[in-house]
C-alpha cells in the first residue's frame, strides 16, 4: 500500500486549466478582430478629417492655475509620491503601507503628475478646458495597433487572469474610436464629441439601473426571483413625485418622497414574497403581473389625476453636490463628484448590502436560504423568514430606483418613463455575477450606452446613425449579457425555486 | 447520553411509514439500524431530528420525555444529524457551513470569523481531523464533506450522532477512515445511530443491531449472534441468495470498442478524459468507481444522450460517437438508465405505453394515425407475465409502482428490441433485495444469450459479483481494467485514484 500514491481532489488542475484557456484563447483573438475592425473602418478615413473633443463639463471645471515654479514642485512631489503606491515590490528600500495608503498614494501621485504636465500642455483656455482636434485615421491606426498587439500577447501568452478586464478595456476602446469617427468634422457639420458629458450622462443614468440590480441581487440571493423590478420602478417614480410635488418640493418633503417610494417597492415585493413562500407561485408570472398592475394603475393615475392637477406633477430634484476640491479634477472631477445626492446614496446602498450580505450573519443565512434552503432548515434557520426579509428589503432598494429615475434625473413623471429599464437591471444583476459591487460597475455599462443614445438623439439629424438604432443599444446589450456570452455566471443554486418543508 | 424512542408512528396518507417502534440506545453505544430502502430507517430518524413530526410515540433523553418540534429543538438536546444527501452549502467554505446558524457574532452583526475558525480547528485537532476551514465545500472529496458534517455536528455539542447511510457514497478506503472516525467518538462518549442496509458494516462496527422491516421493528441483536445470511433474512424476511449464480463467461467477438473517449459534463469540464475499453459478445464488463468520476457522462454519451467531444464508439464496426439516440437504440444498444424516473421512464403515463417509447415510430406500434392500441396492450400484458411486472393492470401509471417494480419495466423494454449490447447503469440502485436478485438474474441470462454487457455500478458488492472484468473509473480514466477477483484493498486503491500495477499485480 505504501508504494501507492492516491490523488484525493475531484476538481483537478486539469479542469480548472480547460475552462481559462479556452478563456484567454477566445477573449485574445475577439481582441485581435476589433483592432482590425478599427484599423480596416476608422483607420480608413482621410487623414485630413478630425473629430473636436470637448473635455470642458462647465465653467468650473478648468485646471487650477499654477505659477511656474509651483508646477515644477507639485511634479517634483508627484514622482516622490508615486513610488509609495507599489511598495517594496518595485524599490526595495520603500516601505510597504497599508492598503488604504498605498491607494491615496497613487491617487495624489498621478494627479500631482498629470496637473503641472497638463498646464504645460496649454490645457486651459478662457478660463475653460480647451477643445482639442484628433485625427479620425490616426485614432482608428493607434487604437487598432493597441488592441490587435494586446490581443496577440493574450493568446500568446494565455494570460487567464487579466483576459476579461482586457476585453473590456478593448471594448471600450472600441467604443470610443467609434464614436470619434461619428462625430467627424466633414464639410457640412461640425459636432463636437462632449466625452466628459457623455461620462457625467453615464453616471447620471446609473442610480436607478444600479439600485435596481441590487434590489434583484438582494432577493435572488434568498432564492425569490424579483422580476417585478419594473413595476417597482413605475410606483416609485409615481410616489416620489406626487409626494414631492404635493409639498412643493420643500423642505423634507424630497427625502420624504424618496421613503415613501421605497415604502411601495416593499409592499410589491411584500406581495410577491408572500406569492412565492406561502402560496408557491410561479414567481415570474407573479412578477409580470406586478409589473401589469402598477403599469395599468401608473396609466390611471396619470390621465385622471396628474393631467388635471398638473401642480401634483413638478420637476422637482434632488440636490446636487460638488465635492470640494474633487470636483475641480479635469473629466473625472465632474463626472463622480459633481453629481445627484442620489449617486452618492446609490454608492452608499452598494457598500452596505455588500456588507449586508457577505459579513454579517443575517447575510450568511440568506444566502445559504437562496443555496440549498433545505440545509439552512437543518440548522434551524428559518428559511420563510430569510426569504421574506431579504425580499422586502430589495423591494425598499428597487422603490428608490424609482425615485431615481425622477427626482434623481430632474424630470417629472411620464407614462412609460421607466421604458422596461427594470428588466435591465435584472441583466445588470446578472453581469454583476449576483455582488452588490458587479451591480454598481455593470450598471456604468449600461449607463453608458443610455448615455450614448441620450448624446445621438442631441445629433438627431446630423449624423449617419439613426437614433433608434443607438436606442437600442442597452437591449441589445441585454440579451448578450444574458445569453451568457460574458462568461461562465452561476446563479445562486435555489433561486426562484420555491421551499417545501417536508 | 441515554436516547429511547417509545412507540414511535408516523404515517403518510395510507402508508405506514413507521409502526409502533421502540429503541433505545445507550450512551457510548453503535447502534445500527437495518433496513431495505423504504422500509422506514430514514422516516425515524427525519422523526427523531424534528424534521418530521410523529403521529404518535415519545422521545426520551436521560429517561425524561423530549418534544422535538424542529431541527433546532433536536440539536439542543445534542442530536446531530450527518445526511445521506449532506447539507451542505456547496458553494461556501468549510468555516461557513459549520457556523451556520449558530454563528457567534462581534461587532454585531458581523460574524466574528476568528473565533470561529479557533474553535473548529480546536474541535478537528481533539478528534484528530485534518481539514482546511478556508476549502469550498464542492471542491473537496466526498468523504472529506462528509467530515465536515460530523464536525458541523460536533460543534453543535452532538452527543447523539445519527449517520445516514454514510457509506453509500464513500470508497472502501473512505469507509474505513470513517469507522476509525466513529470508533474515537464512541470512546469519548458519543452515542451513534448508524443507519445502513449493508451486512458487512454492521457486523464490523455495531454493538446492538435493530432490524426494521416494513415500517416495523423485526428483531434486535449483537454482532456476536448473528451472521451476514442471518441478518439479511431478518432484513428481507424469507431465505435470501446473496451471491449471484454465474457459470464463467464464454467471450466471443469483440461487439463494442471504445476508443479514447472524451466527453464534457454539464458545466463544461472534460468529465471523461480519454477512456477505451472492448466489451465483447458473452461478457460483463463491469465499470466500477465511486459517483461522480464520470460514469454518468460515459454512459450519456455511449447511448446518444450527451455529446461526444472526440472519439470513436464502434458497434461492430459502425460509428456510433455522436448518433442519435434513435440510431444507437436501433443498431441494438438497449439502455437501463441510471434515473430511472429521470430518463428511463415517464411517470404519469401507464405501464402499457412506457413499454413501447422506444418503439412507437415503428410500424409495429404506431401510425400516422396514432397508436395501434391493441397491440401495445398485447405486447404489455405479455412483457408483465414474463418480466413478473406486480401492478393492478398494464393500465397503472408507472410512477405509482415500487422502485423495483418500475425497474422491471424498464428493463421489459429495453430487452424487447434486437439486442446487442446492454448497458445498465446503476441497475438495482434503491430495489429491495427481491428486485435486485430478479435484476441480476436477468444481466446473467442476457449475457449468456450472447449480448456484450456493461455494468456501471458504485457498488462494490455488485461489481465483484457481476462482472466478468471490471474497470476502475476516477477521475474520468480508466485506471486499470481487472479481474472481479481482485482483493476489495485494491479496488479500493484504484478507485481513490492509485494507479500502480504493483497495487494489482494485473495488467490490463
Amino acid at each position: 500500500m505504501s508504494n501507492v500514491t492516491t490523488t484525493p481532489e475531484i476538481v483537478t488542475i486539469d479542469n480548472l486549466r480547460t475552462i481559462t484557456r479556452t478563456r484567454s484563447l477566445g477573449y485574445g483573438i475577439s481582441l485581435i478582430v476589433l483592432g482590425a475592425i478599427e484599423v480596416l473602418w476608422f483607420g480608413s478615413t482621410p487623414s485630413s478629417i478630425h473629430t473636436q473633443i470637448q473635455l470642458a463639463y462647465n465653467s468650473a471645471t478648468s485646471v487650477p492655475e499654477l505659477s511656474s515654479w509651483l508646477r515644477v514642485l507639485v511634479l517634483v512631489l508627484g514622482v516622490l509620491v508615486l513610488p509609495l503606491a507599489f511598495g517594496p515590490s518595485v524599490f526595495s528600500p520603500l516601505p510597504r503601507l497599508p492598503r488604504a495608503a498605498r491607494i491615496v498614494a497613487a491617487i495624489v501621485g498621478v494627479l500631482f503628475v498629470a496637473w503641472p504636465i497638463s498646464l504645460w500642455l496649454g490645457i486651459n483656455q478662457d478660463g475653460q478646458i480647451r477643445d482639442f482636434l484628433v485625427s479620425v485615421s490616426v485614432t482608428g491606426y493607434l487604437f487598432g495597433a493597441i488592441s490587435a498587439v494586446v490581443g496577440a500577447i493574450v493568446v500568446w501568452r494565455r494570460f487567464d487572469r487579466l483576459a476579461s478586464p482586457l476585453l473590456y478595456a478593448g471594448i471600450v476602446l472600441f467604443i470610443l474610436a467609434f464614436l470619434i469617427w461619428v462625430a467627424r468634422i466633414t464639410p457640412i457639420d461640425n459636432l463636437p464629441l462632449p466625452l466628459t458629458g457623455i461620462l457625467w450622462g453615464a453616471i447620471q443614468w446609473s442610480p436607478f439601473l444600479a439600485l435596481g440590480a441590487l434590489a434583484g441581487t438582494m432577493s435572488e440571493r434568498s432564492g425569490v426571483v424579483n422580476i417585478a423590478i419594473e413595476g417597482q420602478f413605475i410606483a416609485g417614480a409615481l410616489v416620489s413625485t406626487l409626494v414631492a410635488s404635493a409639498m412643493n418640493g420643500t423642505g423634507i418633503s424630497l427625502w420624504l418622497a424618496l421613503l415613501l417610494a421605497g415604502s411601495i417597492g416593499m409592499v410589491f415585493s411584500w406581495v410577491l414574497a408572500l406569492m412565492a413562500n406561502r402560496y408557491r407561485a410561479n414567481q415570474i408570472i407573479v412578477g409580470i403581473l406586478l409589473v401589469s398592475f402598477a403599469t395599468a394603475v401608473s396609466q390611471f393615475i396619470s390621465d385622471a389625476v396628474l393631467d388635471v392637477h398638473q401642480n401634483l406633477n413638478q420637476t422637482l430634484t434632488l440636490p446636487t453636490w460638488n465635492v470640494p476640491v474633487l470636483s475641480r479634477i479635469p473629466v473625472v472631477g465632474p463626472v463622480l463628484f459633481a453629481q445627484n445626492i442620489i449617486v452618492y446614496i446609490t454608492i452608499g446602498m452598494a457598500v452596505f448590502t455588500n456588507v449586508l450580505l457577505f459579513r454579517t450573519r443575517w447575510g450568511l443565512r440568506t444566502r445559504s436560504v437562496g443555496e440549498k434552503p433545505i440545509a439552512s432548515e437543518t440548522v434551524g434557520i428559518n428559511v420563510f423568514r430569510m426569504r421574506y426579509a431579504a425580499t422586502i428589503l430589495g423591494g425598499f432598494l428597487a422603490g428608490l430606483g424609482g425615485a431615481a429615475l425622477t427626482l434623481g434625473k430632474d424630470t417629472q413623471f411620464a407614462f412609460g418613463m421607466s421604458n422596461n429599464f427594470g428588466y435591465v437591471a435584472l441583466a445588470i444583476m446578472i453581469f454583476g455575477r449576483w455582488r452588490p459591487y458587479g451591480a454598481l460597475v455593470a450598471s456604468l455599462l449600461f449607463g453608458f450606452t443610455a448615455s450614448l443614445g441620450a448624446q445621438v438623439s442631441i445629433w438627431s439629424g446630423q449624423t449617419h446613425i439613426p437614433g433608434a438604432f443607438i436606442d437600442a443599444l442597452p437591449y441589445a446589450v441585454t440579451i448578450l449579457v444574458v445569453s451568457g456570452l460574458v462568461g461562465r455566471i452561476r446563479p445562486p443554486a435555489a433561486d426562484g425555486l420555491p421551499f417545501v418543508r417536508r | 447520553m441515554k436516547l429511547e424512542l417509545r412507540g414511535i408512528t408516523k404515517s403518510f396518507g395510507s402508508l405506514v411509514a413507521n409502526k409502533d417502534i421502540s429503541l433505545v440506545v445507550e450512551p457510548g453505544q453503535i447502534h445500527c439500524l437495518l433496513g431495505e430502502n423504504g422500509a422506514g430507517k430514514s422516516t425515524l430518524m427525519n422523526v427523531l431530528y424534528g424534521l418530521l413530526t410523529p403521529d404518535s410515540g415519545q422521545i426520551l433523553i436521560d429517561d425524561k420525555p423530549i418534544t422535538i418540534r424542529d431541527p433546532k429543538d433536536a440539536v439542543a438536546h445534542g442530536i446531530g444529524m450527518v445526511h445521506q444527501h449532506f447539507m451542505l452549502i456547496p458553494v461556501f467554505n468549510v468555516l461557513e457551513n459549520i457556523i451556520l446558524g449558530s454563528e457567534d457574532v462581534r461587532p454585531w452583526p458581523f460574524i466574528d470569523r476568528e473565533a470561529a475558525r479557533t474553535r473548529i480547528e480546536q474541535i478537528a485537532n481533539e478528534y484528530n481531523f485534518q481539514i482546511d476551514p478556508d476549502a469550498i465545500i464542492e471542491n473537496l472529496p466526498i468523504g472529506t464533506q462528509q467530515r465536515v458534517e460530523i464536525l458541523k455536528a460536533l460543534s453543535h455539542n452532538a452527543k447523539i450522532l445519527i449517520l445516514d447511510e454514510p457509506t453509500a457514497v464513500l470508497t472502501p478506503q473512505e469507509t474505513d477512515a470513517l469507522i476509525e472516525i466513529l470508533k474515537t467518538l464512541k470512546e469519548q462518549g458519543t452515542s451513534i445511530i448508524f443507519i445502513t442496509h449493508k451486512l458487512r458494516e454492521v457486523l464490523a462496527i455495531a454493538d446492538v443491531i435493530t432490524v426494521i422491516r416494513l415500517g416495523e421493528v423485526v428483531g434486535s441483536t449483537t454482532p456476536d449472534e448473528v451472521n451476514e445470511e442471518e441478518l439479511a433474512s431478518m432484513m428481507v424476511g424469507r431465505e435470501v441468495d446473496l451471491v449471484v449464480d454465474k457459470t464463467p463467461a464464454t467471450p466471443g467477438d469483440v461487439v463494442l470498442s471504445v476508443s479514447d473517449l472524451y466527453v464534457e459534463d454539464d458545466r463544461g469540464l472534460t468529465a471523461v478524459k480519454g477512456v477505451s475499453f472492448d466489451v465483447r459478445r458473452g461478457e460483463i464488463l463491469a465499470i466500477a468507481g465511486v459517483q461522480g468520476n464520470g460514469q454518468t457522462e460515459l454512459v450519456e454519451a455511449l447511448t446518444g444522450m450527451r455529446p461526444v467531444v472526440s472519439g470513436k464508439v464502434s458497434l461492430n464496426g459502425d460509428n456510433l460517437a455522436g448518433r442519435s439516440v434513435r440510431h444507437i437504440l436501433d443498431a441494438g444498444v438497449a439502455h437501463v438508465p441510471e434515473d430511472r424516473q429521470v430518463h428511463g421512464l415517464i411517470p404519469g403515463m401507464s405501464i402499457a405505453d412506457n413499454l413501447v417509447l422506444d418503439q412507437i415510430h415503428s410500424p409495429k406500434f404506431g401510425g400516422i394515425f396514432g397508436r395501434k392500441i391493441k397491440a401495445i396492450r398485447e405486447n404489455a400484458e405479455v412483457r408483465r407475465k414474463e418480466f413478473d411486472i406486480r401492478s393492478p393492470g398494464i393500465d397503472t401509471a408507472v410512477g405509482e409502482l415500487s422502485g423495483g417494480n418500475q425497474q422491471k419495466v424498464v428493463m421489459a423494454r429495453e430487452l424487447s428490441r434486437e439486442l446487442k449490447v446492454l448497458i445498465c447503469a446503476q441497475p438495482t440502485r434503491g430495489l429491495d433485495v427481491g428486485s435486485i436478485e430478479f435484476m441480476h438474474k436477468q444481466i446473467v441470462a442476457n449475457r449468456d444469450a450472447g449480448a456484450a454487457v456493461i455494468i456501471v455500478s458504485s457498488e462494490l458488492d455488485e461489481v465483484i459479483a457481476l462482472g466478468d472484468r471490471v474497470a476502475v473509473l476516477y477521475d474520468g480514466r480508466v485506471q486499470d481494467i481487472v479481474p472481479p477477483t481482485t482483493s476489495r484493498e485494491e479496488f479500493g486503491l484504484l478507485m481513490a485514484g492509485a494507479r500502480s500495477t504493483e497495487a494489482t499485480g494485473v495488467t490490463p
